[in-house]
């Protein structure tokens, strides 16, 4: 393997030699053109756009009015309901975050600790192809498992062990964090997976020959140095779901709500730049947590692997 | 899409007896079609594109739309609707890609006054002929250039319920926040609509022009209603499918709503006007002004507007329509008590309803939707 | 990835370590469960004799199988998402790749900060993208929404992908391999068709195919781009307010063979071109 830092995202150094004159710029760097084009109008532009959209407003005519205020981010900021669900939804981020990524370590601790190669690769399309079929398809198909007449509740209730269904799962929170689970957590086991392949297992074992119980041998070797995949896999599994209106939508009905539902409203309201706002405020955020964690943005970890 | 067609089997089994031959022959691929389309058809294969039609799911007969094709040369491209609003900003946006969009009540005006629709001469269709002469005065859809839309249908607000667990008989909007049905409520995802049932429920005086003080009890009305909703769906089919699985108990419907849910499940529901009013609809297709394929609109609906789609529409979504000839056939079918039952003939009831429309405070009120129904 | 016989496993350190394994390995064959259970109960309904999905189930036919070809909205549903997933693939390989070299190779001057802009649309909410993607494109460019639009709004979100996996894999590039075939007389271009493209083509064809899985189940972004057309999550959606019918199933059933296919067959590709390049590495002499 050739030389690589830490963590794979941070850039190697330039080592293209040439001194970089107006020509051989042009000359190095002429084949981004089309990806750049592409960035910039299909997705630095209407993104321009819908921060200008935020700035106006629409009048009771459903007519775009060209005025420039804040007052659509206002209007977020001073309405309790839009905070709490903002936080509301950081929350149910956070929870699925720590459920998904605290159910996967151990997992993917157990593909590379005890299975051979070919057994991981084995594992690891089981964990990847669910991920290859509709999600809308899979989220409908845990409703007819969990739901108020799914097959959880009716094999209960047929063995007699409860006589009322339960209804854990029918459009509730907890059915949004499970399906959240559910959906982000092939990411998450490939990004810690790349993280522990790498990881040199003798080091545990020096450490418990050093007296250190097992416990803490993994606390203090083991879990430092596999860090850098674990926040990678927490950004993959928070950070998207910031922006999820359809899982709730599906399954969480009126209690699942998130802050992306109530911008919805808007937007099939015709109130684009109320939607506009908010969605934006998002996007900032969003923003802001990847240049904080812009070390552990390695895409290829987490979906790099056929 | 299969669900209609089943329903359409069931109907033609149920009726053969009583001899539903005008259906059969508007049903059956090899009839010469409604005698209004031979004379549109050779003027309408000219090239063309599809045509392009905005609208709700129970504004079209998928049969019709197979006809058009093959008679006509009319593709159709159906694409749905999810509330009047979301119709305009379409329009607005997607300039020719629309041909055919449908609204309600006074959002028809409102799509005028913005300039995206054309309006036209009602009674220079042939099929127009076979409408209640009611539907083709409505004063909000009577301009000097023309008439704005073409009519489809109407219906008031109703709940539905389940009477199995409903009881007593719920009278008004208040059995919607009764706490007995937490978590039994399946409402169509209209927030408009919601908060003027909210403003309707609290006694406001105009629903379409709440002050803030009516607006705050709307807020409170809506908050006990919070804890009763077990989810909001896209479309009402979704609150059918609700009902008949009884996942709810309660839920908004049009007329007809009894049928449909027996259609779906089996089960039996009942519907209520509410006793403190009701918002309603009276609906139809408008012309777009930019439209790419607008031209085929009048052939579209010489044929698909025919009183035999327009019954069999009726049959499978139980709302009154306003094609007066339909009830005819439908009364020839042996269907005349469930037309009656919903009010087929009666089509000026549809004036007596508040027609939905836009209110003057459109943000205020998504503004009050979403601040009680957010986390 | 030959991985030496861990020690570990042959001699346990801990009276523990057979009690942590085995609670380990049921932990992952609890956890593929969960992975697995929605997807069988999704291809069981597709066998399920009633016109909804779901229990109870009244019995298994394979008519929905035998109905498909003739459901054509969702024949053509199915049509336009191939076509789509397969263009956008297409164009977003190239595209990604050439902008890959660049952000390894440019010499940029803040290549973290290209690197974070080129992650924004991966994680960006997909109503914003959709939104601001449906303003610009059809509200003022003015031009029509299609399969066209569709196509351009999956470029967005898979771009991406293609750019950081394969840069990934131009950063952990070995080049003393290209040094070493400039010194034997090779140009830039040859070197690139026989040395550099093969060794990282394993990633491009990654790429590729995340972008196909990501185009064929977008919905939020396709929502908001698509004209008139339908394409599968869309039909799906629609399908979901009314009840899904064991047709749709039955449909997902089939792309997901179709997917254990080719992936099986990229596999074998992909383990024919790992053979090739070591060969081609053993000839260059490099290690």
């Amino acid at each position: 393997m050739a030389k690589q830092s830490s963590d794979g995202a941070a850039v190697a150094p330039s080592d293209t030699g040439a001194a970089p004159g107006a020509r051989s710029l042009w000359a190095s760097r002429w084949p981004a053109l089309p990806a750049v084009l592409g960035l910039v109008l299909l997705f630095l532009v209407p993104m321009g756009i819908v921060g200008l959209y935020s700035l106006w407003r629409i009048n009771n005519n459903l007519q775009l009015v060209t005025d420039w205020s804040l007052k659509n981010y206002a209007l977020f900021f001073n309405n309790a309901v839009y905070l709490r669900t903002f936080g509301k939804t950081l929350l149910v981020a956070t929870l699925a975050t720590g459920v998904t990524v605290g159910v996967a370590l151990p997992f993917a601790y157990f593909i590379v600790r005890y299975l051979t190669g070919a057994w991981q690769r084995v594992v690891l399309l089981g964990v990847i192809i669910p991920f290859w079929s509709s999600y809308l398809l899979r989220a409908y198909s845990w409703q007819s498992i969990l739901g108020e007449k799914g097959v959880v509740n009716q094999a209960l209730q047929a063995i007699g062990l409860i006589s009322d269904p339960i209804t854990f799962f029918n459009y509730t929170n907890s059915a949004v964090v499970l399906v959240l689970v559910y959906v982000y957590l092939p990411f998450a086991v490939l990004a810690i997976y790349a993280s522990l392949e790498k990881f040199d297992f003798g080091l545990l074992t020096a450490a418990q020959d050093l007296g250190a119980s097992p416990l803490r041998a993994v606390r203090h070797v083991l879990l430092p140095s596999i860090r850098p995949g674990i926040i990678t896999a927490c950004i993959f599994v928070f950070i998207p779901i910031l922006g999820e209106y359809l899982t709730p939508t599906l399954v969480g009905g009126v209690e699942g709500t998130l802050i992306a539902n109530l911008i919805i409203n808007f937007q099939r309201g015709g109130q684009l730049p109320l939607a506009a706002a908010a969605s934006f405020l998002i996007a900032i955020f969003v923003t802001v947590l990847l240049v904080v964690f812009r070390r552990y943005l390695r895409v290829q970890a987490v979906v790099g692997r056929v | 899409m299969i669900n209609r067609q089943l329903s359409r089997r069931d109907f033609l089994k149920g009726s053969a007896g009583v001899g539903a031959t005008a259906f059969l022959a508007a049903c059956t691929p090899s009839a010469a079609g409604p005698s209004g389309s031979a004379a549109a058809a050779p003027s309408a294969t000219v090239e063309a594109g599809p045509l392009n039609f905005l609208t709700w799911n129970d504004h079209w007969n998928k049969d019709a739309l197979t006809q058009a094709q093959q008679l006509l040369g009319i593709t159709v491209n159906v694409t749905e609707l999810s509330d009047d609003p979301d119709g305009i900003a379409k329009m607005q946006s997607v300039g020719g890609q629309l041909d055919i969009v449908s609204l309600d009540g006074s959002w028809v005006p409102k799509a005028n006054d913005l300039s995206l629709i054309e309006p036209f001469d009602i009674n220079s269709l042939a099929v127009a002929s076979q409408l209640y002469s009611i539907s083709r005065t409505f004063d909000i859809w009577t301009t000097p250039q023309g008439y704005l839309a073409y009519p489809w249908g109407w219906s008031p607000i109703v709940i539905a319920y389940n009477p199995k667990f409903v009881s007593p008989a719920p009278e008004g909007w208040e059995a919607l926040i009764d706490p007995k049905y937490a978590k039994r409520v399946v409402l169509e995802d209209e927030p408009f609509d919601i908060t003027l049932w909210s403003g309707l429920a609290t006694g406001a005086k105009d629903v379409f022009d709440m002050t803030d003080a009516e607006l705050a009890q709307c807020k409170d009305w809506l908050t006990k209603l919070k804890p009763n909703i077990l989810k909001f769906v896209a479309q009402n089919d979704g609150v059918i499918s609700a009902l008949a699985k009884e996942e709810c108990w309660l839920g908004n419907q049009n007329l007809g709503v009894e049928e449909r849910v027996k259609k779906a499940g089996g089960i039996e529901v009942k519907a209520i006007v509410a006793k403190e009013g009701t918002t309603g609809f009276y609906d139809g297709e408008m012309t777009v002004k930019a439209g790419d394929n607008k031209a085929r609109v009048r052939p579209y609906l010489e044929f698909a507007a025919q009183a035999e789609w327009v019954a069999q529409n009726f049959i499978d979504n139980g709302r009154p329509l306003f094609n007066e000839k339909a009830y005819s056939l439908l009364v020839n079918a042996g269907k005349k008590d469930l037309a009656d039952r919903y009010f087929y003939n009666q089509p000026e009831l549809a004036l007596k309803m508040r027609v939905k429309g836009p209110s003057t405070r459109d943000a205020d009120y998504l503004n009050l939707f979403n601040s009680v129904f957010g986390a | 990835m030959s991985k030496a016989l861990d020690p570990l496993e042959v001699m346990p350190v801990s009276p523990h370590a057979s009690l942590t394994r085995g609670a380990l390995r049921l932990w992952c064959l609890l956890l593929i469960v969960f992975l697995w259970l929605p997807i069988v109960f999704l291809v069981l309904f597709s066998f399920e004799a009633s016109k909804t999905v779901g229990f109870p189930i009244p019995g298994l036919t394979l008519d929905w199988y035998g109905e498909l070809p003739s459901n054509g909205p969702l024949v053509s549903a199915v049509a336009n998402s191939i076509s789509v997933a397969l263009l956008t693939a297409f164009i977003g390989s190239i595209v990604g790749t050439m902008a890959a070299f660049v952000l390894v190779r440019g010499g940029l001057r803040f290549p973290n900060g290209a690197r974070i802009v080129v992650t924004l649309p991966i994680m960006f909410p997909g109503v914003l993208i959709g939104m601001g993607l449906l303003i610009f494109l059809a509200g003022i460019l003015k031009i029509r929404l299609g399969l066209g639009t569709v196509v351009a709004g999956h470029l967005v979100l898979t771009v991406p992908f293609v750019v950081l996996i394969v840069a990934a894999r131009l950063q952990d590039f070995d080049r003393r391999l290209e040094w070493a075939a400039a010194d034997l007389g090779a140009s830039p271009a040859r070197t690139l068709r026989h040395i550099l493209l093969p060794l990282i083509s394993p990633a491009i064809l990654a790429g590729a195919l995340l972008s196909i899985t990501l185009s064929i189940d977008e919905f939020v972004v396709t929502f908001f781009t698509v004209g008139p057309q339908l394409t599968l999550p869309i039909y799906i959606y629609t399908q979901v307010k009314i009840g899904v019918t064991p047709e749709v199933n039955a449909v997902a059933t089939l792309m997901l063979i179709g997917t254990v296919i080719l992936l099986g067959a990229v596999a074998l590709a992909a383990s024919q071109g790992r053979r090739a390049a070591r060969a081609l590495r053993a000839r260059i002499g490099a290690t």
